[in-house]
């Protein structure tokens, strides 16, 4: 909206070309994502706690939670919203990939936010039933899939690439990229809403994620960088470094309101719908292999969830203490805020592995 | 205090309240925190400062 806006005043004042520059708006969109959710955020959090939206906390969990319970929750309402508000201000609404990523991150946001609404208004333990969580995240998975997939008009838009080495692309046929595309869409918005458990451990490695996706974006969308780096140039992905840029920003001023001790959670419809934006976007500039890497935090978390199940139904005894990871490491003795900033640490590493893949190949 | 009785310090409800003094104590821990976002917020800015000229 701005864009069209400096484009036009542009016009008579050549200072406001400035604008258009996607680097300058990626940074407009950090700042202003954060303006947005620091002045609304307290009003959000008293209208949670108003409307009595508060978490509960499950009893077999470490006993240090219990203190958790009531606190507000479906805090992701507002990283929704700034970032809605942000990418419709800085980016180029011309930009289809832009309404892919914003139509993927508000569905999901809608599927948990009618998870947590049953859960904790309703007072329905069981919230939105998993077959329907699983069925509304297919439909919008394999529809963002299928509309990319008709959308391509060249080979490096639906192409594998292999991180690590030159040139290495592995040709998908459009089933493959569907399917691909719905695991790491799904898999991702699940992987983050596992890893949602303690105060500030998903937001940050999201936000370190989203900043690296925007870094990816804007090299892929520009014909002589990807050119010289030796990536595919996916024409328009560019724009979704304001996408990532109000992720980030959106994200680390969540982080203010849910840093240890939490004020506020983000809930599903927070957890999922970041998951499924970090997805898309890594589908769309073409890095899921990268998104894997980088996301290491979210995928320990989620396996080690799978690992538990497996083993409880298969041997009857258990890999973890508890499950998700970071549970079994409180028991161990670790205190939340050690295992948090050390998840964030192992995180920050992984991005910067998954940086390092753009130069060495 | 009932149990759904909004804690006016922490912002938090419920059974929380009751803790409210606990959670009090432990409610600076987060300032560092917040520090480090201040730190990121001025490194964002500084690096616009390459293009905004």
């Amino acid at each position: 909206m701005l864009l069209w806006l400096f484009q036009t005043l542009g016009q008579d004042v050549r200072a406001f070309n400035v604008f258009t520059y996607i680097t300058l708006r990626a940074v407009m969109a950090t700042l202003t994502a954060l303006a947005i959710s620091f002045i609304v955020g307290p009003a959000v959090i008293r209208k949670l706690a108003a409307l009595k939206i508060g978490q509960s906390v499950r009893d077999d969990g470490p006993q240090t939670h219990l203190i958790k319970a009531g606190t507000p929750t479906m805090g992701g309402v507002l990283i929704i919203v700034s970032v809605a508000v942000t990418t419709l201000l800085w980016a180029d609404l011309s930009n289809h990939y832009v309404w892919v990523a914003l139509a993927t991150l508000l569905g999901f946001g809608v599927i948990g936010w009618v998870d947590d609404w049953r859960k904790v208004v309703e007072k329905n333990s069981r919230g939105l039933p998993s077959r329907w969580k699983y069925f509304w995240q297919s439909v919008i998975g394999l529809g963002v899939a299928a509309y990319l997939a008709g959308s391509a008009t060249l080979p490096a838009q639906t192409e594998l690439i292999i991180p690590f080495l030159k040139h290495a692309t592995a040709p998908l046929s459009v089933a493959g990229f569907i399917a691909l595309t719905y695991f790491v869409i799904v898999g991702s918005s699940n992987a983050v809403n596992l890893t949602d458990g303690l105060d500030g451990l998903a937001i940050l490695p999201t936000v370190m994620v989203a900043s690296a996706l925007a870094i990816f974006a804007y090299v892929a969308g520009n014909a002589v960088f990807s050119k010289y780096l030796g990536l595919p140039h996916i024409p328009g992905a560019g724009e979704l470094a304001v996408f990532c840029a109000a992720m980030a920003g959106a994200g680390l001023a969540f982080l203010w309101f849910n840093a240890y001790p939490a004020e506020v959670f983000m809930g599903d419809v927070g957890a999922l719908a970041l998951g499924a934006a970090l997805g898309i976007v890594a589908v769309i500039v073409r890095q899921e292999i990268i998104l894997f890497i980088m996301c290491g935090v979210f995928v320990v978390e989620t396996l080690s969830v799978i690992v538990q199940v497996a083993s409880f139904k298969l041997t009857g005894k258990r890999v973890f203490r508890m499950a998700p990871i970071h549970h079994h490491y409180e028991l161990q003795g670790w205190k939340e805020n050690q295992v948090v900033v050390r998840f964030w640490i192992i995180s920050m590493m992984l991005v910067l592995i998954g940086l390092a893949s753009l130069k060495l190949r | 205090m009932s149990e759904f009785t909004i804690n006016r310090i922490t912002g938090r409800f419920g059974r929380d309240s009751l803790a409210g003094s606990s959670r009090q104590l432990c409610r600076y821990q987060n300032h560092p925190v917040r520090f480090w976002i201040i730190s990121m917020m001025l490194v964002l800015i500084g690096l616009a400062s390459l293009k905004l000229r």
